[in-house]
């Protein structure tokens, strides 16, 4: 399996609230654990950012 | 992919570049800082990973902001024993702005001060291992390198990634140094690397292939200086957008004509007038999918 690229734009500022990178939407422990995850580590946590933005939006729609 | 005991990879992005933990009995040791603006993430990682635990050591393979602007920040939470590239020692101890390459390249780098230094041939214990220092001119002239040849790990910095190399700087400004690249990878090609970790993109175990991609790519770009100096150029300023996250077109060509290296790449290899190397910069910036252009702002993406 290919390993995904990382999804560090270069924001690189935590959310004391979300306790989330701003940019990438990773945890710091998805950070730390990144440069040495399998590929499939990283498809696992890429969907777990690409829940958190969908749950994000759908909040945002909400309010 | 087997690191070392106690060691872990900050794989970060392209302002800051990568950091690597050693959480030994002994010591704790970070190679490479990241950019001044991420220092509060650099510190929240390294928090996370230490617990309750200091800071020991800080080592930097080469000084370009992106590699040591956590200094700072990390001696003052710290108090951290930093080792840095020996010929760098007397640029740093006085703070020099004219050797150092912030200045020149448009980049922030907060003072920082330095405790030992390093030269090729030195040893570092490193996550219970023996670790070499060697030297990497080209990218920069007073860059290094660690390899542990007992696990053929390799800490590359910016002289070899997975695809290609740090911008040969030197080159820029017309001082020669293809040929130190080409020396640097050929020291890498020597040794028996079975993993590399490089400043920038993920830790890679095809070391032959990368070093193939690098070689074509040195070949391509020594063929002639203007390529480097357009690319040099190009990423000079998607680093100013990574930073600013925006510019304005007239910020950009008036910042770009005060940055001394871009100044100087423009005129030797170029020769543009400023306004056309601008909108050439953004240009390129755009058709890369690096940038967009908004209402007359380039904006980073």
């Amino acid at each position: 399996m290919q390993a995904p690229p990382s999804p560090c734009i270069n924001v690189c500022r935590m959310d004391p609230h979300s306790g989330l990178c701003v940019g990438c939407q990773r945890t710091l422990d998805e950070i730390a654990a990144w440069g040495s995850a399998s590929a499939e580590r990283k498809t696992l946590i890429l969907q777990e950012v690409d829940r958190r933005r969908r749950q994000a939006a759908h909040q945002e729609g909400q309010a | 992919m087997k690191l070392l005991p106690g060691m872990q990879v900050f794989e970060r992005g392209w302002l800051s570049a990568n950091n690597i933990l050693f959480v030994d009995e002994e010591a704790s040791t970070l190679i490479d800082t990241g950019y001044v603006t991420h220092a509060p993430q650099t510190q929240a990682l390294l928090q996370h990973a230490l617990g309750a635990r200091g800071l020991d050591r800080i080592i930097n393979t080469h000084l370009h902001s992106d590699h040591c602007g956590g200094n700072a920040q990390l001696q003052a939470q710290y108090a951290a024993h930093t080792s840095i590239p020996e010929a760098e020692a007397v640029a740093v101890r006085d703070w020099n702005d004219d050797a150092l390459s912030y200045r020149a390249t448009g980049q922030q780098c907060p003072r920082f001060r330095f405790d030992a230094t390093l030269k090729g041939g030195d040893r570092l214990r490193l996550g219970g291992a023996d670790w070499q220092v060697l030297v990497a001119p080209g990218h920069d002239p007073h860059a290094l390198m660690f390899w542990c040849e007992r696990e053929g790990l390799l800490i590359s910095a910016d002289a070899l990634w997975e695809d290609g190399f740090g911008v040969v700087f030197p080159e820029l400004e017309g001082q020669a140094a293809f040929a130190d690249v080409r020396a640097t990878l050929e020291l890498i090609a020597s040794l028996d690397a079975r993993l590399a970790i490089p400043g920038h993109g993920a830790p890679f175990a095809d070391v032959g292939a990368a070093l193939q991609r690098a070689f074509s790519r040195l070949d391509y770009l020594a063929a002639d200086p203007g390529r480097n100096a357009r690319n040099g150029i190009k990423v000079l300023v998607k680093f100013r957008l990574l930073e600013r996250r925006k510019a304005s077109l007239a910020e950009l060509e008036h910042w770009m004509r005060e940055v001394p290296l871009l100044a100087t790449s423009n005129r030797l290899h170029l020769q543009m007038e400023d306004a056309a190397l601008a909108q050439w910069v953004a240009l390129q910036l755009v058709k890369a999918g690096a940038a967009r252009l908004e209402d007359g702002w380039l904006v980073d993406c």
